[in-house]
């Protein structure tokens, strides 16, 4: 019916309906607030240049770096002004000199600024006599805990909302004639992006054609044979370089731990997060030259290379992640003095981001490299490896978060510096991507890794932190507290005695610590999960057998349709006009509830 | 926002903004974007609506339209009399269903429309074969050209008329979720 209305009306009237429609008001309240926004125009032509002559998959990477960049000024404003400006207020003088070599050791004059946990305080800080207090403790506890809570929603509101619009249709070898009319981009406008693309879609189609038409190739034993055995070789190869680059990792690590406080070891210890950055960048070169190998074998399932891909990168980089936190909580239970846990924790921190900027700052040799192994084409963007390498990054910025509130800060100034590093080696170096990348599941997919394996994972080194780890006695804001998660404990315990705020302590007792709760908090979350899933399962029947009847309903249209119109050719004989009347008002009848069946099912998808 | 500007009226700022995914901004910048194609031919005071259409030749000339095979066609489905010869509003409509706000209907509806090269509200083997040309700038032969659309109505028509209407292409769109980012000029 709506159809019809809007059939009826002129075009522009017929925008206009259809503009009004409920589902776009959403969007228009949206526009509103993006107004105030027009901040992050930042980067919008740059944004356009790069779809114009790359194409969607390539921005794809570059608006989910600027997504990081928003959510880390987000995280570094949280962080600001709940626990370092307070901590201004009762700043302890700094007695130490800046010599140069701060800026790449993080030692010396940094420690005894607001860089480090070190330096916070663990006092009740009031301005005034009798005024309001800031308890530093309890705030450095909540404003970590409350900032990954939200983290947690943000992201998974932000993978549900992705999940959504680009739902995952699992047909992965559905062929190039089904999406034809929805392939082409219209964001690319540069010349010879635009006949690249043609080309592009010129070969997928022969392929495709060619696929149709080839045989099925019978590979013999020996051929079946030896092609798993270079897929076993090569990933006993990804494995092992894995587990070597660990091993590598943690000898250099147990080596930082005997140290020494001169220049010359402080130097030493930066060779730890060199190699690390190193192994992260160039071992993934190895695995795409292990791809190029199987590539070979099998010539067809492209995205299926991809993923192993992917997914050997993605075990590279958690492996020497653990490593890394291994020997992070490792430091206090082997050190022996107090004040090394004050100084040396902190600076591997430090580090750290600078091997997240060192890292990024290898394209250029990166690019020379992939120069050689692809025979002098011109390289393209690999946006797996780039987008891991932001993943890691992020993943490190929220380990180091509780020890190092400032961190988001300098990873905000690193996201931007990549951000136009990035887009200059990619305009000057590289092609746009030869293969149809599925962009709207890799967006999905982005934001899947930064949840699963990265947040999640942080969670828990920050959860055995905050509950197992014995803060230092002589500096940060926890000193003298057998475990973080003491200060709360204590400040419950405290509360008990007013009895204004009896609730709190209920609230306390008898849901956050109790396990109770959480089961039966569990419980319900998997029992609305399941019920989810058995609608989805139900709906998907009923779409293919609607699908049925519509074939079938098509089928009976046309012969209806052919009926109708060789009784319209009979010659009109008076003797029976009412039996044909009847039968032409019968199909009638019939077609009509057949285009009525056909607008339900399409209203229904 | 001040209202500073002596372009447009007020009531057909808003107007606009009612009509259009845009902001205030965006579509002051596009007015200016659509005078400069031609300064001679736009006055700078729409207050009291001139009647001012620029032709096919100058909108086909814009950067994010030249090097796109489909220009015509989008000018043509756009404009109010199917000519290319677009008006500011023909404009602003344009860009409007083009831009990352314009929800997934109706951006599959004018996709349907520009595809659709006869107007006839189907697109038939003649529209396809036309649409795999231009998307693969003449490099396959008829031949293999015949073999696409047919594999295309194949596998996309669900009603077996041997064409597709517009609700066959919108199940399609369905089946790729990368229609929404494609369908979409930046300006």
């Amino acid at each position: 019916k709506l159809v019809g209305n809007l059939a009826s009306m002129s075009t522009s009237e017929r925008i206009k309906a259809i503009q009004k429609m409920p589902g776009t008001m959403k969007k228009k309240r949206e526009i509103s607030l993006s107004e105030y926004f027009h901040l992050l125009q930042l980067g919008h032509k740059t944004l356009k240049i790069i779809g114009a002559n790359f194409g969607t998959s390539v921005l794809s990477y570059f608006l989910f770096l600027k997504w990081l960049l928003t959510f880390n000024i987000f995280s570094f404003i949280i962080n600001f002004s709940f626990i370092t400006v307070p901590q201004f207020v009762a700043a302890e003088p700094n007695n130490l000199s800046f010599t140069g070599l701060e800026l790449f050791t993080g030692a010396g004059y940094f420690q005894k600024t607001v860089l480090y946990y070190g330096f916070y305080s663990n006092a009740t800080i009031s301005k005034t006599e009798n005024g309001p207090s800031y308890n530093m403790q309890l705030a450095y506890i909540f404003t970590t805990g409350i900032y990954f809570v939200i983290c947690f929603f943000i992201l998974l509101f932000s993978m549900a909302k992705s999940f959504c619009r680009n739902f995952i249709n699992p047909q992965i070898h559905s062929g190039i004639a089904s999406k034809l009319l929805c392939i082409w981009d219209f964001n690319i406008t540069n010349e010879k992006a635009v006949k690249l693309k043609q080309k592009n879609i010129s070969m997928q189609i022969k392929e495709d054609l060619a696929e149709e038409n080839r045989e099925v190739l019978n590979f013999s034993a020996t051929q079946r044979v030896v092609r798993i055995v270079i897929h076993l070789v090569c990933w006993v190869a990804s494995l092992g370089t894995a587990v070597a680059a660990c091993a590598g990792v943690y000898f250099l690590s147990i080596n930082n731990l005997k140290h020494k406080n001169d220049l010359e070891s402080q130097a030493a210890m930066l060779v730890l997060p060199i190699v690390a950055s190193l192994l992260n960048t160039f071992i993934p070169f190895f695995y795409s030259w292990l791809g190029h190998l199987e590539r070979f074998q099998t010539p067809g399932h492209q995205i299926y290379l991809l993923l192993l891909f992917l997914f050997r990168n993605i075990i590279l980089k958690i492996s020497i992640v653990g490593i890394l936190c291994y020997y992070w909580l490792n430091i206090v239970a082997v050190s022996e003095s107090q004040d090394v846990i004050c100084s040396d924790f902190y600076k591997e921190f430090y580090h750290l981001e600078n091997s997240i900027v060192l890292c990024f700052f290898f394209s250029p040799p990166r690019i020379i490299g992939t120069i050689v192994c692809m025979n002098l084409g011109l390289p393209e963007f690999d946006i797996g490896r780039n987008v891991l390498d932001l993943i890691y990054a992020q993943t490190l910025t929220w380990i180091g978060i509780l020890f190092s509130p400032l961190l988001p800060g300098i990873q905000m100034i690193s996201f931007s510096i990549v951000f136009y590093v990035k887009k200059v080696s990619l305009m000057m170096n590289c092609q746009p991507p030869r293969k149809l990348w599925r962009t709207a599941h890799m967006t999905t997919s982005f934001m899947l890794l930064l949840f699963f394996p990265s947040f999640l994972g942080v969670l828990s080194v920050i959860g055995v932190t905050i509950w197992r780890l014995k803060p230092s006695e002589e500096c940060g804001p926890f000193r003298g507290l057998s475990s973080m998660y003491d200060a709360v404990s204590e400040w419950i315990k405290i509360l008990e005695n007013y009895t204004t705020s009896k609730w709190v302590v209920w609230i306390y007792r008898n849901l956050i610590t109790s396990e109770l709760f959480f089961f039966s908090l569990s419980v319900v979350v998997l029992i609305i999960t399941y019920l989810y899933w058995q609608i989805a399962e139900g709906r998907k029947t009923v779409a293919k057998l609607l699908q049925k009847q519509l074939m079938n309903g098509g089928k009976e249209k046309r012969l209806l349709l052919e009926k109708l119109w060789v009784l319209q050719r009979k010659p009109k004989n008076p003797s029976a006009p009412r039996g044909q009347g009847q039968q032409v008002s019968l199909i009638v009848q019939v077609l009509l509830f057949q285009l009525h069946a056909w607008y339900d099912f399409m209203g229904f998808l | 926002m001040g209202n500073k500007q002596t372009i447009f009226t007020p009531e057909q700022l808003d107007a606009y903004q009612d009509c259009t995914f845009f902001t205030r901004k965006e579509i002051l910048r596009l007015f200016y974007r659509y005078r400069d194609l031609a300064p001679q031919l736009v006055p700078p005071d729409y207050t009291d609506k001139p009647d001012v259409t620029l032709p096919y030749q100058l909108i086909g000339s814009m950067p994010e339209l030249k090097d796109n095979p489909f220009r015509q066609r989008i000018a043509e489905v756009f404009s109010e009399h199917g000519d290319g010869n677009m008006t500011l509003d023909d404009f602003l409509d344009m860009f409007s269903v083009l831009s990352e706000m314009a929800p997934r209907d109706l951006k599959a509806y004018y996709a349907f429309k520009i595809y659709d090269f006869n107007n006839d509200d189907y697109i038939c083997k003649s529209d396809l074969e036309k649409t795999v040309n231009k998307l693969t700038r003449n490099e396959l032969t008829p031949e293999e050209v015949r073999l696409v659309c047919e594999k295309v109505i194949y596998e996309a028509d669900v009603d077996n008329d041997g064409k597709l209407s517009l609700e066959d292409f919108q199940h399609m769109i369905i089946r790729a979720p990368d229609f929404l980012s494609t369908f979409h000029i930046r300006i």
